[in-house]
C-alpha cells in the first residue's frame, strides 16, 4: 500500500476498480465505431456553382534593377555559373485568410505570397531562375500545419540543395534559397515536363502544411510545348494554351485545376484531423481552393491539367455526360501519343493532362459536370468501387457558352507529342522496396523514415531498376525525387501504350500491387527522398532518403 | 521482431476483473458524487462519439476524455486535466512484462530524452502508458531497473485497459480491425507528440533513430524553447539565413 500525495490510498486493485468505474458507464452504452472517421466534424451544407472559378497570379520576377538583399551565395548551389540565373524571385510565406465558400468561414491558412492556391511558375527550358524563400509565418501557428517551412518542387529536377530536401526545413526570421536550372535531364529534349507543383515539404508536418494552403503550379515549356497554339514554329504542338493569370481570364484555354478534399467546422473554418494516420478525408472538395465553383467554356479545345493535391484522397474523374478527351500527359510530361479516354484515375500528387473538345457537343448541352467517381471511406485508399454517376460528387460546373468564342481556334492535339527517352544506361544495381504497415507505422521494408543515414547509395550517371510492392488494404502513391522513371512491368504486365506508359514520377500502387521502375541518375549529387505521397502516410514514416554520389 | 503472446492467467484475470466493475460502473454511472466522468471534458463540455472522441474548445484547444490513471509512485491523476492540458509531451504505449518492442522502445526513448535534456522536465514531459494494467509498483521497478527513474519528467501511467483504449485511439494508434487492434502482442511502437496550448500533434515511430523522435518531440516545442537545444539549434540555423530586420509579429 502506498500513499499518494494526496493522502488516498492506491493500491492497483483499487485504483483499477476506480478506474473502470469512470469508464465503465461510457463503454457498456456505446457501440463504438471503428472508423475514426466519424469523429470528424461534418461540414455546413454549401450551396453550389455559385462562385466562378479563380486563378493565381503569375509569379512575378524581381526587376533586374533589383538585387537580392543579402546577396546570394553561389558556393552553395551546384554547378551554379554553368546555369546562371536570368530570372530572380522573392517570396513571402505568410499567413493570410482565405474563404473557400460565401456560405463558410475565413480559414488562416499559410500561403505563398498571400495567395492560395500559390502563384503560378511560369518556366521555360533554358532560362534558369532563382527563387528566394523568405518565411514569414509567426513563430506559433495554431491548430494543425507547422511554422518551419522547406518547399520542394515536385517533379523538378533540380540539384539536392534546391530541392526542398524534407529535413532542410528552416523557421520564421529566415530565408532559402533555390537554384533552378531548367535543364533537360542528362541534355536530353524528349526529358522535358510539363506539368510541376510546389509544395511544402516539412519533415513530419508535410501533409498539415499543404492542406494548411502551400501548394501551387509550376509550369515549364519549351520549343515544343510552348504554351502558343498560334507558334509559327513546325516543331511545336500547339496544345490548346493561354494559363489564366489572376483575372486575366479571357482566351485561355490552358487551365490548371488543383483539387483539395477540406473539412470545415461549424463556423465554416478549415479543420484536419491530424490524429489519424491513415489519412486525411475532406467532406467537401475544392477546385483552385473554392468549394464546388463553376467555370464557362467556349465551343472550342480546352488543355485542362489536373493536379490531386492531397492528402488522402483518390479520384476517378469523369465528365457527368461520360464525354471523352485526349490524355495527353500523365504527371508532369507529355505521353508519346494522346490516348482518347473518358476518365482518368488520380492518387495523390498525380497529375492529369488532358484536352477536351467542348466543339463536339451538341447545342443543347449547356453544362456539364466534372464528377469524382471513385469511393473511398478512409484514409487508407479507394474501395475500388465506382460511384454511379448520378450520385457522384460534382467538383466543378463547366458552363457552355452557346457559340464559339470570338478567336479560330488554331490548337490542335497532335499524334505524337513527346517519344520515350531511350533506356541506354546499363543497370548497375536492382533494388526491392515493399511499402507496408508494421507495428501501427507506415513502413518501407519493415523501416521507417529515417533520414540519418541514406537507405541507398546510388552512383551518378548509372541506372538502375527498383521493384516496388505493397500489400493488400491500402494504396501508396509513391513519389520519387530528382528524375522521372520509367515502369517497365505493373503486375507483371508491361503498360507501353496506356497512361502509366510515359515517364512517371508518382507510381500509385493499389492494394497488392508491385511496378518495376527503370531510373537514371544525372546531373546532380546530393540527397533525396522517395515516400508515399499520401502526405499523411510520409509524415508518419513512409519515407527513406537515397544519396547521389559521383 | 519478436512478437509476445500475453500470458493466459493476465487476460483472463483482466477480463474478470472488468467483468466484475464495468456493470457496476453502469448502475453508477449517474452517481451524483463521482468525480468528473471521462465522457465529459475537464470543463464539463460533452464528448460525443466512440473511442478516441475528442472535443475542441473555443481557443482551437482540444479536449479528451478525462480518464482517472494512475502513476508509477501511486499518485492519482486525470487524463485531460493533468497529463494534457497547457503541457508538452511525448507518449508511449507498452508494458512491463513485454519481451517483444518495449525494451528497444524503451531504450531509444531514454537516448531521445538526453537529446532533449535541456528541455525534459521543462516544459517537455515524457509519458510511458501501460498497455496491461501494470501496478504502480510494477512501473516504479521497470523504472528502477532501466534507470528511469532519475530522469527528468518521465512518468508511466497505468489505468482500465479500455481507458487506456481510448487514450490509444484518441492518439490515432488503433487497427480498424478489432482483433489487431486488441492484440498486445503486436502493439504500436508510435510515438504521438502533442503541444496542448497551440493543437499541435505529430507522431513519429519510437523504435526509429533517437533523433528523430527527438525531432518529433523539438517540432511541437514552443519556437523559444527550441534554441535551448544546442545540437539541434546548429543544426537547425544552417537551413536557412536570417531575413534582415525581421521581427516576429
Amino acid at each position: 500500500m502506498r500513499k499518494t500525495n494526496s493522502g488516498r490510498s492506491a493500491n492497483r486493485r483499487e485504483f483499477l476498480k476506480g478506474s473502470a468505474l469512470a469508464t465503465g458507464a461510457f463503454f457498456i452504452n456505446s457501440k463504438f465505431s471503428l472508423k475514426m472517421l466519424d469523429e470528424a466534424p461534418t461540414s455546413p451544407f454549401t450551396v453550389p456553382w455559385l462562385q466562378p472559378l479563380r486563378f493565381p497570379n503569375y509569379a512575378i520576377p524581381l526587376p533586374e534593377w533589383q538585387p537580392l538583399d543579402p546577396i546570394i551565395d553561389p558556393s552553395a548551389h551546384q554547378r551554379f555559373e554553368e546555369f546562371a540565373p536570368t530570372y530572380f524571385y522573392e517570396y513571402e510565406i505568410c499567413e493570410a485568410q482565405h474563404r473557400a465558400h460565401p456560405q463558410l468561414g475565413f480559414s488562416t491558412l499559410s500561403t505563398f505570397c498571400d495567395s492560395y492556391p500559390a502563384p503560378t511558375f511560369m518556366m521555360r527550358y533554358g532560362q534558369p531562375a532563382f527563387v528566394r524563400m523568405k518565411n514569414h509565418l509567426p513563430p506559433t501557428v495554431q491548430g494543425f500545419g507547422h511554422c518551419d517551412v522547406i518547399t520542394h518542387v515536385h517533379n523538378g529536377h533540380h540539384p539536392s540543395e534546391s530541392d526542398g530536401y524534407p529535413g532542410d526545413h528552416f523557421s520564421p526570421g529566415m530565408f532559402r534559397d533555390h537554384h533552378y536550372p531548367n535543364i533537360y535531364a542528362g541534355g536530353d529534349p524528349l526529358e522535358a515536363k510539363s506539368t510541376l507543383w510546389y509544395h511544402d515539404h516539412c519533415l513530419d508536418f508535410t501533409s498539415q502544411n499543404v492542406y494548411r494552403g502551400l501548394a501551387g503550379f509550376f509550369l515549364l515549356f519549351d520549343d515544343k510545348d510552348s504554351g502558343n497554339e498560334n507558334d509559327p514554329n513546325p516543331d511545336a504542338l500547339r496544345l490548346p494554351s493561354g494559363v489564366p493569370d489572376g483575372k486575366r481570364v479571357k482566351h485561355r484555354y490552358d487551365i490548371p485545376l488543383v483539387l483539395f478534399d477540406p473539412r470545415f467546422d461549424s463556423q465554416g473554418k478549415q479543420v484536419m484531423n491530424i490524429m489519424d494516420m491513415d489519412g486525411h478525408l475532406g467532406d467537401k472538395y475544392t477546385v483552385n481552393g473554392l468549394v464546388q465553383p463553376y467555370f464557362e467554356v467556349e465551343r472550342r479545345k480546352y488543355r485542362f491539367r489536373i493536379l490531386d493535391g492531397g492528402p488522402s484522397r483518390f479520384y476517378e474523374l469523369w465528365f457527368s455526360n461520360s464525354m471523352e478527351f485526349q490524355h495527353i500527359g500523365n504527371d508532369g510530361n507529355l505521353l508519346p501519343a494522346p490516348v482518347t479516354a473518358n476518365h482518368v484515375k488520380l492518387a495523390v500528387a498525380e497529375r492529369a493532362d488532358i484536352v477536351v473538345d467542348f466543339s463536339t457537343l451538341p447545342s443543347t448541352t449547356t453544362e456539364i459536370f466534372l464528377v469524382n467517381r471513385a469511393e473511398q471511406i478512409d484514409g487508407r485508399g479507394p474501395t475500388g468501387n465506382l460511384l454511379p454517376m448520378a450520385t457522384a460528387p460534382k467538383l466543378l460546373k463547366l458552363v457552355i457558352r452557346p457559340k464559339s468564342g470570338s478567336v479560330p481556334d488554331q490548337s490542335q492535339v497532335p499524334a505524337v507529342l513527346k517519344p520515350n527517352p531511350a533506356m541506354d544506361m546499363p543497370v548497375v544495381a536492382t533494388r526491392s522496396w515493399h511499402f507496408d504497415r508494421t507495428n501501427g507505422m507506415w513502413s518501407i521494408n519493415g523501416k521507417l523514415a529515417d533520414l540519418s543515414a541514406p537507405s541507398a547509395v546510388v552512383k551518378q550517371n548509372t541506372a538502375e531498376i527498383w521493384h516496388l510492392s505493397t500489400s493488400g488494404g491500402w494504396a501508396h502513391p509513391v513519389h520519387m525525387h530528382m528524375e522521372e522513371y520509367r515502369i517497365l512491368t505493373r503486375n507483371g504486365q508491361s503498360v507501353a501504350g496506356t497512361v502509366l506508359g510515359g515517364r512517371k514520377d508518382v507510381f500509385p500502387l493499389y492494394a497488392g500491387d508491385e511496378m518495376t521502375i527503370y531510373m537514371k541518375f544525372r546531373d546532380w549529387v546530393g540527397r533525396y527522398v522517395m515516400h508515399c505521397h499520401n502526405t499523411v502516410h510520409e509524415d508518419h514514416s513512409m519515407m527513406l532518403r537515397w544519396d547521389v554520389v559521383p | 521482431m519478436t512478437r509476445e503472446k500475453p500470458k493466459p492467467g493476465e487476460t483472463a484475470r483482466r477480463a474478470a476483473l472488468l467483468g466484475m466493475i464495468v456493470p457496476a460502473a453502469a448502475l453508477l454511472s449517474g452517481c451524483a458524487t463521482r468525480a468528473a466522468s471521462p465522457t465529459t471534458t475537464a470543463a464539463g463540455a460533452a464528448i460525443k462519439g466512440g473511442l478516441g472522441a475528442y472535443a475542441m474548445n473555443p481557443d482551437g484547444t482540444r479536449s479528451f476524455r478525462d480518464h482517472e490513471l494512475v502513476d508509477q509512485d501511486g499518485k492519482r491523476v486525470r487524463f485531460q486535466t493533468d497529463l494534457v492540458a497547457g503541457r508538452v509531451f511525448a507518449a508511449t504505449f507498452m508494458y512491463v512484462k513485454c519481451n517483444g518492442i518495449c525494451r528497444d522502445l524503451t531504450a531509444r526513448m531514454r537516448e531521445a530524452h538526453a537529446l532533449l535534456e535541456p528541455v525534459m522536465g521543462d516544459p517537455v514531459q515524457f509519458y510511458t502508458f501501460s498497455l496491461a494494467e501494470d501496478s504502480p509498483a510494477d512501473m516504479k521497478r521497470y523504472m528502477s531497473e532501466h534507470g528511469l527513474d532519475r530522469l527528468r519528467g518521465w512518468r508511466m501511467l497505468s489505468g482500465a485497459s479500455e481507458a487506456i483504449r481510448d487514450i490509444r485511439w484518441a492518439f490515432g494508434f488503433f487497427e480498424p480491425n478489432e482483433e489487431l487492434d486488441t492484440n498486445l502482442s503486436a502493439h504500436t511502437g508510435m510515438a504521438r507528440f502533442g503541444n496542448h496550448r497551440i493543437d499541435k500533434w505529430s507522431a513519429c515511430p519510437a523504435l526509429g533513430a533517437p533523433e528523430g523522435i527527438a525531432r518529433g518531440v523539438i517540432g511541437v516545442l514552443p519556437h523559444q524553447d527550441r534554441a535551448r537545444i544546442t545540437w539541434f539549434h546548429e543544426q537547425h540555423r544552417k537551413n536557412g539565413r536570417p531575413i534582415p530586420g525581421w521581427r516576429a509579429t
